[in-house]
């Protein structure tokens, strides 16, 4: 499948494993949401950098649903469409809690590297 | 269910998705069929997402296995050869696996009573008279019984009977029992009754009890049975019982009657005639009433001088049973094991092999993400898998194996109609498949767990692979090799001892000799003189039969299971010492017997019409009697008693030694053997010998109307050609022979197959070596030397831990030996001799192989 042609799209980022599930949770912390939301919402939040496919998408709800993070239950959208909405569990709650603390460290230190304070004489 | 459940609701889930994406496509104005296009097109391969999403589901452990299995199937199916090689292995070996098993479980089977295990045999032992399970005499029976160990204590003592038919009398095994009888074994009869106490007494013993068999196979199963009058050995007996059809047997009895102790034996304790049965009574331990029993004995061997250096000894009934064959049956158990190890030795082996090959496969999945459990449960299933394939197959040999033992009939394999597949021996098969695929299955799974991706990468591109798992393909080979060699020298003594027992030549001529007993029953013939009138006439009316050279009768043809010993005494000479006194086989004849078994004449006479009753008391002696008593004399006209107060006979013939059958070889090695005139000393129960000048089957029917002419109340049993006899006599060393034979050729072919294996993959790796070695002038027998010497080391370290495990384990066997010490140093060069060849052709066919390595393709080939 060729990924679609759309100029929006070229800043695309690929996201690193681990990653998107701290952003689906995050995204998640709103209230519940269904996959079509999640994608938009932080497609929307990160100004159109993050566009998740719905191949990363749905097997990572799934897993996590799996992992007792999420729960599910079907409900109508306000356009009067039934749809599977996920939301926080309160292990998902701690767990986003943990992730958003360990993403903290890792990007001060990968801040650090990329841009240090001082240049290596 | 669960999973379509959620296949939909998956389904329903991405279907909600592109909906929504369309509405807003549609609502940012898009034309329907565009929106519909870039909803799709935007959320990218639907099939995909669907699997990539299912996959994190989880797989229930079964729906896991089943993918292992199916994944296996399809790695078998891509080597199909193999996969044959490979089953068919293990069909042999679980095969004879599953039949042995079978065997062991029909024979080991539970007796049909409650609580065996408080059920005993009581036997009288005395070590210095060579007494092992000795008789009771009837005072000795009656201080066990009182001695309140037991809650019943019977005598038995078996027999036949000749039971009056409509329209025949037929020979029936039987047994007569005491009243104790029953309750010792703690079964009722399944119609009427068991015998009363004063049934066991005389003048109240007319009565009979029948097996179940017999009461279908000669009385229709008739309800009205009990009551009814049956005619037995000329006696009319009422039936007061008939037992269920689970009642024990200890031989084939059918019929049981009282055990009516004579009056002139019950007081006599030197009278043994009878086995003892008894069931504990309740609160007594087997170990207590051991003590208790032994310490009764002691007193009554200092007490009697017939008793004299006696003891008693317990034995449950059911180690009694299957004492005889316990032996056999451990010895082939022991063997198909073996087998099996070895069969297993070599499919690691080709595991491994192909594990080699396989290696980069699994880095490739280890690479894509399989863990190294998955990688070593997905080998164990595929090895399970082709344990099971083969365990299926295995039923095929263990069928035909199973008919094979249970054709041969052996008394010692008890229910030899039991041997079949059952479901307890389908469990077997099931069970040892399973273990039998984990076992060989561990090799190639520690390999992939040993497995690190990064290293097979690099590696795979070299074609030399380490040398970890070549050691661990030479362990195996040593190890099938050693177990071989343990099979090769069983299978060996086996084949040495049954060569010593069937003795070639027995001695007589076994070829168109027809044989067929009669037993007469004592109250209709109780007269000596009535008995020999009766073989007399039945003698003389054989011999006018058309086709009939010459007939006679014996009291027990030779290889019978009944020996009539007696000590031998020289009237001219001191008596010997009791321990001192040599014993002689003893036989009545009567007169042209040595001329129908074409027994020669050595030295004097023959025994002949001229020794009657009346005329001085003769006998013939047998070359080794001759040798050993009289060696530097002529023992014709010298005499002899057979027995310490028996009258002195007067040796008138020497006659060829002949083969006295496995029973007394096994007993006592040879001892010699006398013959004296029937008519000296009548028996009621003779066999007819008939030397015809025809097939002696055919001569059947004349004989049975023959015998039955005389007296239609003496049947005549056990009619076969003396040629049927012998081969019968050998049945449970000719079974033992051929089966463990047959073991240690396939366990030598696949351990040749293992050598054979091992020798050509290492070839294989080294192909380019040789085509060095070569091109710088090695000489193509160097090569050679190079090759055999690595498959001769294995071999050698293999034989000799098997030559010590044979050392240590054919002990274990020698109550199954004959004339062969269990260490026979010949069977074990042989043994070793015979596999050292096998190993070296095995290594000279890949070793030849290495010498015609062209070196300019194999240096070109890497």
């Amino acid at each position: 499948m060729p990924p679609p042609s759309s100029p929006r799209y070229q800043n695309r980022i690929e996201l690193l494993q681990g990653t998107l599930d701290m952003i689906i949770l995050k995204t998640l912390q709103w209230g519940p949401q269904h996959g079509y939301g999640i994608i938009q919402a932080i497609r929307t939040s990160s100004s159109d950098v993050l566009q998740v496919e719905t191949g990363s998408l749905y097997p990572a709800l799934h897993r996590l649903e799996r992992q007792g993070w999420l729960a599910s239950e079907w409900k109508q959208t306000d356009s009067n469409q039934r749809a599977k909405f996920y939301r926080l569990t309160p292990a998902g709650k701690k767990q986003l809690a943990t992730e958003h603390q360990r993403w903290t460290v890792l990007s001060a230190a990968i801040a650090g590297i990329m841009s240090p304070e001082k240049e290596p004489s | 269910m669960n999973r379509r459940r959620r296949n939909r609701e998956l389904n329903e889930e991405l279907e909600a998705h592109l909906r929504m994406a369309e509405r807003d496509r549609l609502d940012r104005g898009q034309s329907a069929d565009d929106a519909h296009y870039s909803a799709l097109a935007e959320f990218g391969n639907t099939g995909l997402v669907k699997e990539v999403t299912r996959d994190m589901w989880g797989w229930t452990s079964l729906e896991r296995l089943l993918q292992d299995f199916r994944y296996g199937a399809r790695m078998l199916r891509r080597n199909p050869g193999f996969t044959i090689v490979v089953v068919l292995t293990l069909a042999l070996g679980i095969g004879a696996n599953t039949a042995i098993y079978s065997v062991i479980h029909a024979a080991l089977a539970p007796l049909g009573i409650p609580h065996p295990n408080r059920a005993v045999m009581v036997w009288t032992e005395n070590a210095k008279r060579d007494w092992h399970q000795f008789p009771a005499s009837v005072p000795d029976y009656r201080d066990w019984q009182s001695s309140g160990v037991f809650s019943s204590l019977a005598g038995v003592s078996d027999g036949g009977f000749n039971l009056r038919l409509a329209d025949r009398t037929e020979r029936v095994d039987g047994m007569s029992v005491t009243p104790e009888f029953f309750p010792a074994l703690a079964v009722p009869p399944r119609l009427g009754r068991s015998f009363l106490p004063e049934e066991g007494h005389a003048g109240h013993d007319q009565v009979a009890i029948l097996s179940d068999s017999l009461w279908h196979s000669r009385f229709a199963s008739n309800p009205n049975i009990v009551g009814s009058t049956i005619v037995v050995d000329g006696v009319s007996r009422t039936v007061v019982g008939v037992l269920p059809p689970s009642f024990p047997k200890f031989e084939k009895e059918e019929i049981y009657t009282p055990l009516v102790f004579p009056a002139d034996v019950a007081a006599d304790r030197g009278s043994r005639f009878f086995q003892v049965v008894g069931r504990l009574r309740d609160g007594v331990t087997l170990a207590a009433a051991q003590q208790r029993i032994a310490a009764l004995e002691g007193r009554l061997a200092t007490q009697y001088k017939d008793d004299t250096g006696n003891s008693a000894a317990l034995q449950p009934i059911e180690d009694s049973v299957v004492e005889d064959a316990r032996t056999l049956l451990a010895l082939l158990f022991g063997a198909v094991g073996f087998v099996l190890l070895i069969a297993c030795a070599n499919i690691a082996n080709l595991l491994l092999a192909r594990g080699a090959s396989r290696q980069k496969e699994m880095a490739l999945r280890a690479a894509l993400g399989a863990g190294r459990w998955r990688l070593c449960r997905q080998l164990l299933s595929e090895s399970v898998l082709l344990a099971l394939i083969g365990g299926a197959l295995a039923i095929v040999p263990s069928l035909l194996a199973m008919r094979f033992v249970s054709s041969f009939q052996i008394d010692e394999l008890r229910n030899s109609n039991l041997i079949s597949l059952n479901s307890s021996v389908l469990v077997f098969n099931a069970a040892l498949s399973l273990a039998t695929g984990i076992l060989f299955g561990l090799v190639p799974a520690w390999q992939a767990w040993k497995t690190n991706v990064g290293d097979t990468m690099r590696e795979a591109s070299r074609s030399y692979t380490g040398g970890s798992h070549h050691r661990l393909r030479g362990l195996f080979v040593i190890a099938e090799v050693a177990l071989t060699m343990v099979l090769l020298v069983g299978a060996g003594l086996m084949l040495r001892s049954f060569a010593g027992l069937r003795s070639a030549n027995p001695g007589y001529d076994v070829r168109n000799v027809l044989t067929g007993r009669v037993a007469l029953s004592d109250r209709q013939y109780t007269a000596p003189d009535k008995q020999a009138a009766f073989f007399d006439r039945a003698v003389r009316e054989a011999s006018s039969l058309p086709g009939v050279a010459t007939a006679s009768a014996i009291d027990d043809l030779p290889g019978s299971d009944n020996i009539h010993g007696r000590g031998l005494f020289r009237p001219d000479r001191p008596d010997p010492r009791p321990e001192d006194v040599r014993i002689e086989l003893l036989d009545n004849v009567m007169p042209g017997y040595f001329d129908a078994m074409r027994i020669p004449l050595i030295r004097g006479r023959y025994l002949n019409e001229s020794d009657t009753r009346s005329s001085m008391p003769t006998v013939v002696i047998d070359e080794y009697t001759a040798r050993l008593n009289w060696p530097n004399e002529d023992p014709i006209g010298k005499q002899l008693k057979l027995g310490q107060h028996e009258a002195p006979k007067q040796i008138v013939g020497i006659v060829a030694n002949v083969d006295q059958g496995i029973l007394v070889k096994l007993l006592k090695g040879q001892i010699g053997q006398s013959y004296i005139p029937a008519s000296q000393s009548p028996s009621p129960a003779m066999t007819l010998v008939i030397r015809t000048k025809m097939d002696p089957d055919a001569l059947i029917p004349a004989m049975r109307s023959l015998v039955r002419g005389i007296d239609i109340d003496q049947p005549v049993f056990q009619v076969q050609s003396l040629e049927d006899i012998r081969s019968a006599n050998r049945a449970p060393q000719q079974l033992a022979t051929s089966l463990l034979g047959s073991f240690a050729v396939v366990a030598l072919l696949l351990a040749a197959i293992g050598i054979y294996g091992v020798i050509a993959y290492a070839v294989g790796q080294r192909t380019r070596e040789f085509g060095v070695r070569i091109s710088l002038g090695a000489k193509r027998i160097d090569v050679l030397r190079l090759v055999v010497r690595q498959g001769v080391v294995l071999t050698a370290i293999g034989m000799l831990a098997g030559l010590a495990g044979a050392f240590g384990l054919t002990r274990l066997m020698s109550s199954l030996l004959y004339g062969v010490a269990a260490t026979d140093p010949l069977t074990f060069a042989a043994g070793a001799a015979l596999l050292a060849a096998s190993a070296l052709a095995a290594c000279l066919i890949p070793a030849y192989r290495a010498t015609r390595v062209d070196p300019v393709v194999a240096l070109r080939c890497e």
